[in-house]
């Protein structure tokens, strides 16, 4: 052995040295019960953590969720309201616990949060995708909406009755036609009051006159709660723009947050509010989740001094009537105002609410609201399981795809092909742990390890131009020393122009793909790109190790 | 010395007459492929439509027609519904649901019976597997459905996807075509072009007779095998311009191009085996999200195996008759 070749074979050692240097806290963390360890230890569960191999989305279960920034008055959305939203959503996050969020900005108007190893999406979804915006509504009077709902029932009725149906309807429909809807309301009260305790109508008879009333289940003075099967209908209804007409400017209908469980069914609750708002989450200062006497979640809430001035006056003007708490127009609950409030008021949770909602909401509050809206485009969640599975099927796929790869060419090219096989092992090595490199910190995809995979079959490529040059160089009677260098020579530039091209192919990818592909154009690229390295140089090496040959196996 | 192929003079150029048919077939069936893609009639991922995908498992067996049933009511039953299995996966299901549509309007039904049906048939993706839920569980009241994975995708992030997508092919085809432009000439930079084109052409025909889905993975698949079957025309025309360096006579270009076919074929059939059995493991172990992209490699490794001995060699070929260049 020459002192160059003892030179290289240090170099290659070194290399697979500071490989597995590099991998080992992969290995160390993958092989034992993480769970545990994140327990007993958080701080050195996330000291490895991150020293180990990152795996994406699809691997480690999470949530992806990608968010569309728009500016409530129309326009384009500038750069600096992209950036105060994701500093809203990232201190909301960390305030809520989720450890390791990735929130980046996506093109000009859009947020993409990634939160591996969090796998509630409803959470997710309300931590970031809720603008929550707070407004103290006041509700209008019971009169008022029994006012509102007479009139919502007779535009109703001669809407679904439809232009034929009329002289049938004549009897039922007890208002005139009136322009406008304040009319409506003035003409409607005291001329018929719907009476629902004595049945002199038959059911049928007050569906067709009081089409809207007929699928609410309980009239609750100012509002009124409807079945989950009559939900989505009674929506439908109120989008009609006649509806729409009938409801007064000054009123505003809002749903419940969440639905209210009655026996064993379900209620959705529309509350009748005015439209003006009495205070806004600017006011707030603070907000803590905590229980009531009655050990119902609340939320505790600190106004700041004008809020607090504000609130006193409203809360003193209006004692035993009920103040609406809205959160992005869904209105959490609504309870009777017992006395003035100034400074420290409490929100009542509605519905089923549990403390971890009350603790959501808190974190809402105390982040405050986006300067803009936000809308959910797409949000995913993979479970912890399925991503196990899909790490089981890769590493499944990988080791068998590599045998067979490896037992190929070992019979084919015999020990020729072993060094080829040792060459590929060392490039398999080389790719992972390129990926921890501190700095690359590369993330590892289901479609990642697809390239992984197929790199393995186009590395050998380049060894069996390799061969094959050689075996054809034998042919034409060179030595077999002359053989091999030629073969190197002449195929270098072949396996060079060969590979650019698929490096072409996945710089594209990295460039305009998205989380999982890009986790392939990475394997993809960084593999080729190394298996210059292996497949030319270290197997020259290898066959370099012996000056003179009598005999190859090839 | 162990050899698949031995020494072999077969008139690969000969037989352009027949390849040029073949691959001009499967050319116009990609083509008809992507005009259907353009005009919304092709089988795109929920990648591309927006949509929702919902994968889950039952504690009991339930067959697909009974999930069927259950999304029926909410007026999905047309959903794609695929059974999977793996282990920890058992009585476990795909369901995808393309939606394009933006607003939230339910739609009402009644039954005969006067039982009210309420659908939401229209309803922005991100909802959409919200409601599968609920539509599932409505159903099996005694039969746990857990959900182990969703994605709800808005069309608008689709439009998106699908912009990216259509500039990545077209600058890494460019990319390819300056590429070889440089280091070989023009004609060879056009040849490969071709017969590029020509393999992500028919891979996406054959995708979409066989009606298989074409999501964003399937995209991603097309490209590399873009890259990987240029791999194969570069390593053939790497060979034609070393023999070409010999050429003397010009009754002797077309033979001088088998042979250097004929010369690599040894090269090009082991590789093609050694790609294509990692491809097949993908295909086999990779289990169902990796299937189409593995399904999508190995179509595109056979046909990028065919299109530089079939395709782009005799390309040149052709070109050189009709318009000979001077001899050096």
């Amino acid at each position: 052995m020459r002192r160059g070749q003892i030179t290289w074979l240090f170099a290659i050692a070194t290399a697979v040295i500071v490989s597995f240097v590099l991998l080992y806290p992969t290995v160390e963390f993958y092989s034992q019960d993480r769970e545990a360890l994140k327990i007993d230890n958080p701080k050195d569960f996330y000291s490895l953590k991150k020293k180990a191999l990152r795996l994406g989305l699809d691997l480690q279960g999470g949530v992806h969720i990608v968010l569309q920034v728009s500016d409530p008055r129309g326009g384009s959305v500038s750069a600096d309201i992209q950036d105060q939203v994701l500093e809203k959503i990232r201190i909301r996050v960390d305030k809520y616990g989720i450890a390791e969020p990735e929130i980046v900005k996506s093109g000009t108007d859009q947020i993409v949060v990634d939160l591996p190893g969090f796998t509630d999406i409803d959470t997710a979804k309300t931590l970031i995708g809720s603008t929550a915006q707070l407004q103290f509504h006041l509700l209008r009077s019971p009169e008022e909406c029994q006012n509102l709902l007479q009139a919502i029932d007779s535009v109703l009725a001669i809407k679904l009755a439809g232009p034929g149906d009329e002289s049938e309807l004549a009897e039922a429909e007890a208002v005139p036609k009136s322009d406008t809807a304040e009319e409506a309301i003035t003409s409607l009260f005291g001329e018929e009051v719907i009476d629902t305790s004595q049945e002199v109508l038959d059911e049928e008879d007050f569906a067709k006159s009081h089409p809207f009333s007929a699928i609410l289940d309980r009239w609750l003075g100012n509002w009124w709660q409807i079945t989950m099967e009559n939900f989505y209908q009674a929506q439908q209804y109120l989008e009609m723009p006649e509806i729409q007409e009938v409801i007064p400017s000054n009123y505003k209908l809002a749903w419940g947050t969440r639905p209210v469980k009655g026996g064993d069914r379900r209620f959705q609750t529309l509350y009748i509010l005015n439209r003006n708002i009495e205070l806004t989450g600017e006011s707030l200062v603070s907000a803590k989740e905590t229980y009531d006497q009655l050990r119902q979640p609340v939320v505790n809430f600190e106004l700041d001094s004008d809020g607090a001035r504000r609130f006193s006056r409203v809360t003193g003007q209006h004692i035993e009537e009920n103040l609406a708490i809205v959160i992005d127009d869904r209105v959490e609950s609504a309870p009777v105002i017992q006395s003035r409030i100034s400074k420290n008021g409490q929100i009542t949770m509605g519905g089923d609410a549990t403390i971890s909602d009350a603790y959501l909401l808190a974190i809402l509050l105390k982040a405050g609201a986006l300067p803009a809206d936000v809308e959910i485009l797409q949000s995913t969640v993979v479970g912890p399981a399925l991503g196990q599975d899909s790490i089981n099927r890769g590493k499944q796929a990988s080791m068998i795809g590599l045998i067979l790869v490896m037992v190929f060419m070992a019979i084919y090219y015999k020990f020729s092909g072993i060094i080829a096989d040792i060459a590929l092992s060392l490039n398999i090595l080389f790719v992972l742990a390129f990926m921890v490199i501190p700095g690359v910190n590369a993330t590892l995809t289901m479609p990642g390890i697809a390239g992984l995979i197929l790199t393995v079959g186009i590395m050998v490529d380049s060894n069996v131009l390799i061969f094959e040059r050689i075996r054809e160089e034998l042919r034409t009677g060179k030595t077999i020393r002359a053989a091999i260098d030629a073969g190197y020579d002449r195929a270098l530039l072949t396996i060079i122009d060969s590979h650019v091209t698929t490096l072409i192919t996945a710089l594209f990818l990295f460039i305009f793909g998205s989380g999982p592909i890009r986790g392939f154009a990475v394997t993809l690229s960084v593999g080729v790109f190394l298996s210059l390295f292996t497949a030319l140089f270290i197997t020259k090496v290898i066959f370099d190790m012996r000056k003179k040959y009598k005999s190859l196996s090839i | 010395m162990m050899r698949i192929i031995k020494e072999t003079n077969i008139n690969f150029i000969g037989q352009r007459r027949f390849s040029f048919i073949l691959s001009g077939l499967l050319a116009a069936l990609g083509l008809t492929a992507f005009i259907m893609i353009i005009i919304g009639e092709a089988n795109l991922g929920i990648d591309f439509t927006g949509g929702a995908e919902v994968i889950g498992s039952f504690d009991r067996s339930v067959t697909v027609d009974e999930v069927r049933d259950a999304l029926a009511v909410v007026g999905h039953g047309r959903a794609k519904i695929q059974s999977i299995s793996g282990e920890g996966f058992e009585n476990s299901f795909i369901i995808r649901l393309q939606g394009r549509i933006e607003s939230a309007i339910p739609e009402t039904t009644y039954t005969e019976e006067g039982k009210m049906i309420v659908s939401m048939v229209a309803v922005e993706g991100d909802k959409l597997g919200d409601l599968l839920k609920q539509a599932i569980n409505d159903h099996f009241t005694d039969n746990k459905f857990t959900l182990d994975s969703t994605n709800n995708i808005s069309s608008r992030v689709g439009e998106r996807l699908t912009r990216d997508a259509i500039k990545a092919i077209v600058f890494a085809l460019l990319g390819i075509l300056i590429y070889i432009w440089i280091r070989f000439d023009f004609r060879f930079g056009v040849a490969a072009t071709i017969a590029t084109f020509h393999d992500v052409l028919a891979v996406l025909g054959i995708y979409f007779i066989l009606n298989r889905e074409i999501s964003l993975l399937v995209v991603t698949a097309l490209l590399t095998l873009a890259g990987y079957s240029l791999t194969d025309t570069v390593v053939v025309f790497d060979r034609i311009r070393e023999n070409l360096k010999q050429f003397r006579k010009r009754s002797d270009y077309a033979s001088t191009i088998n042979t250097s076919i004929n010369e690599v074929l040894s090269r090009t059939v082991v590789t093609s085996v050694t790609t294509i059995m990692v491809v097949l493991t993908i295909l086999v172990f990779g289990g169902e999200v990796l299937f189409d992209f593995a399904l999508a490699l190995a179509l595109g490794i056979v046909i990028g195996t065919y299109s530089s001995v079939f395709v782009a060699s005799p390309v040149i070929v052709e070109w050189e008759k009709r318009a000979p260049r001077r001899l050096k």
